[in-house]
């Protein structure tokens, strides 16, 4: 469980502050910011090594479901260069 | 099992809360920054659900019932048969199935040599002698080798990783392990532990429940017998030294 917590407040933390950088930046672009959070999701449940079977397949399941808002986000800006 | 989990709740919640900020704000106000904050809500809550169901049904507190009751019985045993030597911890090929702790019921100074698997009764015979007799038990650490994924090879880093996972990630009794190897002694470390070592008979004879489980995964990562030779509290760290046999 604390496990799971410590994981759980890592992901939130970094959200927040990615947020609040690009916000503070001026970025207005919603691909990068969701771009963004799904490569420090991915990495952060990866750093996590430790997770029971069970833990690590659900998370598996987010993470290809992350990827695949991201493969989409990626399809949409390639029609946009190309129209 | 929703009603129970707070995992589930809060990532419910956050479904909710995520899908009513992110969609008026991209499809009514167009404000980017208010839709990013939502989506993190949706990325949080999906974590949350798919981390709830991976949580133990049984409350700890129910787990904590069953272990103490468990070890008072096998300490009500230790202390009826006025036993004083320390458990041999043997692997699952020296103990029929899994990995077992043999307690000697005569000592007399020379420790016992178990060459071939023992018969999977409480009451064992090792040797030829009328007194080559001891008890065979399950420990925590018995049960606790079932719980790996595969069974660690016999070098410190592979037992390192074993413990690690098992402590820090399946019982989240312990931040983390180190071990270092010196001829046939074999030194753990493990931070902040979250488990009470007792110091009853039993305890001195089997060692605390955390190195029974050290104990237990050393002796089946070494195929060898193993006893506890030494265990402390040091700094927040709980260090546990054992002893290869054979």
């Amino acid at each position: 469980m604390r496990l799971y917590n410590r994981y759980i407040l890592t992901v939130a933390l970094s959200l927040l502050l990615t947020t609040v950088i690009l916000i503070a930046i001026g970025q207005n672009s919603l691909s990068i910011y969701y771009t963004i959070y799904v490569i420090e999701a991915l990495i952060i449940t990866e750093l996590y090594v430790y997770f029971n079977n069970k833990a690590r397949r659900g998370l598996t399941y987010v993470s290809t479901m992350l990827f695949g808002g991201f493969a989409v986000a990626l399809c949409l800006q390639v029609l946009k260069i190309l129209a | 099992m929703i009603n129970r989990n707070p995992y589930i709740w809060a990532g419910l919640g956050l479904l909710i809360v995520g899908g009513l900020i992110s969609l008026p704000a991209y499809f009514l106000f167009h404000i980017v920054w208010l839709t990013a904050l939502g989506i993190c809500m949706l990325i949080m809550s999906f974590i949350l659900v798919a981390l709830g169901k991976a949580v133990p049904k049984l409350p700890p507190e129910v787990c904590s019932l069953l272990l103490e009751t468990g070890i008072k019985n096998i300490a009500t045993l230790i202390e009826e048969l006025g036993i004083q030597s320390k458990a041999i911890y043997l692997p699952s090929s020296l103990a029929r199935n899994r990995p077992q702790a043999f307690i000697p019921l005569h000592s007399n100074g020379s420790r016992p040599e178990i060459t071939k698997a023992l018969p999977q009764r409480l009451i064992a015979r090792y040797g030829t002698s009328p007194e080559d007799i001891g008890l065979l038990i399950s420990t925590i650490g018995s049960t606790a080798t079932g719980m790996l994924d595969s069974k660690p090879g016999a070098t410190p880093a592979e037992l390192e990783s074993a413990l690690t996972s098992l402590f820090a990630g399946r019982l989240g009794v312990a931040d983390g392990t180190r071990v270092v190897c010196h001829n046939n002694h074999i030194r753990v470390e493990i931070n902040k532990p979250r488990l009470e070592n007792g110091t009853s008979w039993s305890h001195r004879c089997l060692g605390s429940p955390l190195s029974t489980v050290v104990a237990s995964i050393a002796a089946e990562a070494w195929n060898k017998p193993i006893t506890i030779s030494q265990e402390e509290q040091i700094d927040g760290k709980y260090c546990v030294e054992l002893e290869v046999i054979g």
